[in-house]
């Protein structure tokens, strides 16, 4: 269920990209994608009563149930990978209404090259 | 002997001096780029375990033959970039410095979710690299092309992990899993996605033309050489040596592969502007070492990156440069404009006639050792397409050279009088490290078993995959 | 003499002539003459040494009969070229590289020919293809020389995937043994596309195209190096083609036409229609050496329709009209080359007269056409009555016919120039033009004799060409002492040249006797009160064959074929540029979705 939530979100999110020519809600489209796949990550090393991964005077043996502490590691990377990229997005969409006085991708028309 | 993990930590400490030392970042910069080089001679071979953990727990550096060329391919072209452009990459030093973090770490890192961040930081740095365009849409394009990628790629990675529970590359790979089982396929696919979108095959590279058409001689310069062939060297390692391809998969990536090398050098043919054809003309080389690499062929493959490499690396350079000073580089502007600047004039033909595939450079040597291994293979419509392709490639490469070199009217002699300008393109010194880059394709060619043997040492690359072709089999020794 | 101190001598003097050149542009142009005749002689020595194999670098080389005799050809031409580089040293752009490439070429011809294996050859091939395309470009078109390049790499692309092709079932590269193994689809495929080089060198049709290009347009001074010798490194691929490559015994249990298999016959019926196309498309021509240039298409035509015969006679014919054409090419791009030289241009329109003032240039370029048209007592008599009687023994009346047709049509073209350049009224401005220094004469000189000699005394050239033939293994042509004999009757070359001499001074005796000419000025006519401003249209050579033209004026012509390929392939970039590329994400996501809609697709197939 939570895994079919998931690839919705990536979906939403490619959607997003897709349909929209705003460049600030297609970075939102990145967010929602990345959103997505960071739970579909979260999704994989979880399971129904799992425990927090962390050593306690209660849960002091490898065979107790935990939940994959990797998966989560790897979404605390992701996450702030995702932040640095809106951010970098960001910055590209001030300097896109900078030169072009518009959010639209569409009204800038093609761009020519140099 | 030094530890590899020293080649990723350097350019990092020296970035981050760079922030805190805005005033002397050139020199941060260069000193990175030159240590880098120096300890690429010390380097220890090998695996290296970075924080205890043994693989697959942790993450493990590997050093091999295949990583090595890797290395110093792409330390050596951001070196002569950095050195050729200096100017330009002042401004972009904290930049370049990460990336080279990033470009070392994916080349060398032994775990696909560490690559995943090697490859971000690197990516993040080409994004700002791209601004140097001042064409901030096409950065953008970039930028959500790319966070694509990077989400398929995590995607595709979790569904393995799922599958396998590890990420180590050498343990996943021992799992032996049947890459040709549906199941895999679109795990895999988005996996091929992600390199795909960087590798710039069509129909995925979208972002190419607008960040690689408005580049600098910088910008351009690294992103066609040092850029490419550090990606490409990775989907080498990722897909022959972690998913070893078969059936469905694998034809669907050459596929790929071949259609864009095609698509690529049909849409070269009709461009006038110089970074246009050099761009195009990218896209195709890309995808040709795609299919190599996604056949298994190896070393056919890395001679094909690292000839396109440096030739791209030469050919944007003086691109760039020739826009800078005539604001233009639409080659019908720039007719004859190596009749001054002869020594920029002969690396710039020596570069494109081994990109063609001529005979005497090194591109020569890479082809024929492709057509050789595909032959080998029991292909031939793949060597097929590679032929009739090079033909078109040849036409636009020969007409752009007869171009910038000889000017006149059709009906009269070629004639200086024609050409455009007196200006030298670089001055004496940049002149002759582009010549002597150029020389080195040309030695290269000269002496092509000796240059394979150098490239695949004589382990060759991932389980043994060495030369195809040698010209010492021609006395027939073999 | 050794096959490694040539082939070192002039890659070093190339080398050499290029730095040379940059302080003295003379001394630069003398080099090459210097060095290609010592090439020259050195090949002439080299024929003791044949059956030799050696190697150099990774390059193995066999010192083959066959080879010998192109080689010669070919230095034949380069050396005699030369003569005219110092002279022409100020016109071009580019001195240095000229003469670089001018040897480097010459180099390759060289190894090209000696060489043992595939890769070998086609390393030498294409820089030769390279670095004449280099040459070309200094001349009167960039155009001609990117037309150049890609019908030269059409071939070559094409060879190299033979090559490749014979060596994924050989497994060697040596030639001798490179196509064993080979039958059924694959070895008709590697025939097409192995002599494919061959035939866009020689200039077959269709890619006869490059020819009028870049003979037409080449600097004045490779004009007759292309044409009298790179032109013949096609006919020696399509010799390849039939003794490396056994076509007659792979194609044996083919559908034959006239005791020739299908697949040979085509070429010969393509050699066929390039004498047709040819010899109409050279009567057309304004430009002197655009002309030239197509009677060579024509005159490849013969050279591969006898070498394929491979047979007694008819391959004979081919292998000698090798020579034949070489020399008598490489005359006449010389002398138009002179007479250009001094009046600085080669439209035929702009000239006349000239024999006044040259007169020399006027006999060169005479004995070279009467030899191309095959008239007695020149070689190319012998050569092209030998081809005929090769086509007769077997019955081929199509090609006889167009071998017929070509032989006439030569008569109307080969006249043109003549007429027009060197007869008819002299042009006021060239009436204080002299003759061409001794230095420039002499190669044109040695070329004439050789056309006279190889007329007169055919078997000189004849005995090697025989043990050509004993080499791969067919029977020799007929040679008693001083006739050539053929089942149908035979030739007594010295008899011959005896009768026309004989005639020819009768006519030339009359001539000095009785001389009665008024020379006119060329407006100096009668006009009906009305004004002619424009003198080139009384000009003698203007419209020369206008009724004739209009015939076939409405011809195809071969050269939109490759244009609409090229539009085509712009075409597809153009899809591709608009297809996958733009400032949007929307572009690259819907592809992204589509493939992988695709792959989930194939995935629930398979």
């Amino acid at each position: 269920m939570i895994r079919l939530a998931s690839l919705l979100l990536i979906l939403i999110g490619l959607y997003g990209i897709f349909s929209s020519r705003n460049v600030i809600k297609i970075l939102i489209g990145v967010n929602v994608m990345e959103l997505g796949v960071n739970i579909f990550i979260i999704s994989v090393g979880f399971f129904k009563g799992g425990i927090a991964p962390i050593l306690t005077a209660d849960s002091f043996s490898s065979a107790m149930k935990f939940v994959d502490p990797l998966a989560q590691a790897m979404v605390l990377t992701s996450i702030v990978i995702g932040l640095g990229i809106t951010a970098l997005g960001l910055v590209f969409a001030r300097k896109i209404h900078a030169q072009y006085d518009t959010y639209d991708l569409g009204a800038i028309g093609g761009g020519k090259d140099d | 002997m030094i530890n590899p993990v020293f080649m990723i930590a350097i350019p990092l400490i020296l970035a981050f001096l760079s922030l805190v030392a805005a005033r002397i970042k050139k020199w941060l910069l260069l000193s990175g780029v030159l240590i880098n080089i120096a300890i690429l001679f010390f380097l220890e071979k090998g695996e290296t375990v970075i924080g205890g953990f043994k693989p697959p727990f942790g993450i493990n550096l590997i050093l091999d033959n295949y990583s090595m060329v890797g290395l110093a391919l792409a330390g050596l072209l951001l070196l002569a970039g950095v050195v050729l452009s200096l100017d330009k990459a002042d401004k972009y030093s904290t930049v370049l410095l990460t990336a080279l973090a990033g470009i070392n770490g994916m080349l060398l890192t032994g775990d696909l979710f560490n690559l995943f961040i090697f490859m971000e930081i690197t990516i993040i740095s080409a994004y700002i690299l791209s601004t140097a365009g001042k064409k901030p849409e096409y950065s953008f394009n970039y930028l959500v092309i790319g966070s694509i990628g990077s989400v398929f790629y995590l995607a595709g990675l979790v569904v393995f992990y799922s599958l396998t529970g590890t990420l180590n590359m050498a343990d996943l790979a021992a799992q032996n899993l049947s890459m040709g089982t549906p199941e895999l396929l679109v795990p895999l696919f988005l996996i091929f996605t992600a390199f795909a979108i960087e590798a710039k095959l069509i129909p995925f590279g979208g972002w190419v033309k607008g960040v690689y058409g408005n580049s600098n001689r910088l910008t351009g310069a690294l992103f066609a050489s040092v850029y490419a062939s550090t990606v490409l060297f990775v989907f080498g390692r990722v897909f022959n040596e972690v998913f070893a391809l078969s059936g469905a998969v694998q034809t669907i990536i050459v596929l790929i592969g071949v259609v864009t090398f095609a698509f690529g050098e049909a849409a070269a043919f009709r461009q006038v502007k110089m970074r246009r054809i050099l761009l195009y003309s990218s896209i195709g080389q890309s995808g040709l070492a795609a299919a190599l690499f996604a056949l298994g062929l190896i070393f056919p493959a890395v001679l094909l990156v690292i000839s396109n490499a440096v030739s791209k690396f030469i050919m944007f350079s003086i691109t760039g440069k020739l826009r800078e000073i005539y604001k233009t580089d639409d080659y019908t502007d720039l007719k004859g404009v190596f009749f001054s600047n002869k020594l920029t004039g002969i690396a710039f033909s020596i570069s494109a006639m081994s990109l063609i595939g001529l005979p005497l450079f090194f591109g020569f040597y890479a082809k024929l050792n492709a057509l050789t291994a595909l032959f080998n293979g029991g292909n031939w419509f793949i060597p097929a397409v590679i032929l009739l392709f090079a033909i078109v490639e040849g036409a636009y490469f020969i007409r752009l050279l007869i171009a910038l070199w000889a000017p006149g009217k059709e009906g009269e002699i070629a004639d200086k009088s024609h050409a455009v300008g007196e200006i030298r393109i670089f001055n004496i010194k940049k002149s002759i490290l582009v010549f002597i880059l150029s020389l080195v394709i040309l030695a290269a060619g000269l002496i092509p078993d000796l240059a394979g043997k150098l490239i695949s040492s004589d382990s060759g690359f991932m389980g043994g995959d060495g030369p195809a072709f040698t010209m010492s089999q021609l006395k027939g020794g073999e | 003499m050794n096959l490694t101190i040539i082939l070192a001598v002039t890659v070093v003097l190339a080398v050499v002539s290029f730095f040379i050149t940059r302080l003295n542009k003379k001394a630069g142009g003398f080099l090459t003459v210097i060095a290609s005749l010592f090439a020259f002689v050195g090949l002439f020595l080299l024929k003791g040494s044949i059956g030799g194999e050696f190697s150099i670098f990774y390059f193995s080389f066999k010192i083959t009969m066959v080879g010998w005799y192109f080689a010669l050809i070919m230095v034949l031409a380069y050396s005699m070229t030369s003569f005219f580089n110092p002279f022409w040293m100020d016109k071009m752009m580019y001195p240095g590289s000229y003469n670089f490439m001018y040897l480097l070429s010459m180099a390759g011809t060289i190894g090209m020919f000696f060489a043992k294996d595939f890769i070998t050859l086609f390393i030498f091939w294409e820089t030769v293809v390279w670095s004449s395309t280099f040459i070309i470009q200094l001349g009167k078109s960039r155009k001609a020389s990117y037309v150049y390049y890609v019908v030269s790499a059409i071939g070559s692309m094409a060879t190299l995937f033979a090559i490749m092709m014979a060596y994924s079932v050989s497994g060697t590269f040596v030639i001798s043994e490179a196509f064993a193994g080979l039958s059924g689809g694959a070895a008709i495929a590697v025939f097409f596309t192995f002599i494919l080089s061959g035939l866009a060198k020689i200039g077959i049709f269709p890619f006869h195209v490059w020819l009028p290009a870049a003979h037409g347009n080449a600097p004045h001074t490779f004009s007759p190096v292309l044409s009298g010798g790179l032109v013949k490194m096609g006919a020696f691929i399509a010799f390849l083609s039939v003794t490396a490559f056994p076509a007659y015994e792979i194609f044996s249990g083919m559908f034959k036409v006239m005791g020739t298999p299908f697949p040979i016959y085509f070429l010969m019926a393509l050699g066929a229609i390039s004498i047709i196309v040819g010899t109409l498309m050279a009567i057309k021509q304004e430009d002197a050496k655009k002309l030239l240039a197509y009677s060579s298409v024509a005159n490849g035509g013969y050279i591969l329709i006898g070498i394929l015969m491979l047979d007694q006679v008819g391959f004979a014919g081919g292998m000698m009209h090798l020579v034949n054409h070489a020399v008598a090419s490489a005359a006449a791009f010389l002398a138009i080359a002179a007479v250009a030289y001094r009046t600085g241009t080669t439209k035929m329109s702009e000239m006349g007269g000239m024999i006044h003032r040259m007169p020399v240039t006027y006999i060169v370029y005479l004995v070279a056409i009467i030899s191309m048209a095959g008239i007695p007592p020149m070689g190319g008599f012998v050569s092209k009555w030998l081809i005929f009687q090769g086509l007769a023994d077997k019955g081929m009346l199509f090609l006889a016919a167009a071998a017929f047709f070509g032989s006439i049509g030569s008569f109307m073209y080969v006249f043109r120039p003549l007429s027009a350049v060197f007869l008819g009224q002299t042009f006021t401005r060239d009436l204080k033009k002299k003759e061409v220094g001794f230095f420039m004469m002499l190669p044109m000189l040695i070329l004439t004799a050789l056309s006279i000699l190889a007329g007169v005394f055919p078997n000189t050239i004849l005995r090697v060409i025989t043990e050509i033939q004993a080499s791969v293994g067919i029977s020799p042509v007929t040679l008693a002492e001083n006739t050539i004999v053929t089942v149908n009757g035979y030739l007594d070359a010295f008899r011959v040249f005896i009768v026309f001499g004989f005639g020819f001074t009768i006519a030339f005796v009359i001539f000095i006797v009785r001389r009665k000419s008024k020379k006119v000025e060329l407006m100096d006519t009668y006009t009906s009160a009305e004004f002619i401003h424009t003198r080139e249209l009384l000009h003698y050579s203007s419209k020369f064959y206008a009724p004739f033209e209009r015939l076939y004026d409405k011809a195809p012509d071969t050269m939109k074929l490759y244009k609409k390929i090229a539009v085509k392939i712009g075409e597809l970039g153009n899809l591709t540029e608009s297809l996958f590329y733009g400032h949007k994400p929307e572009k690259t996501v819907f592809w992204v979705m589509i493939t992988g809609i695709f792959v989930v697709i194939i995935g629930g197939v398979v």
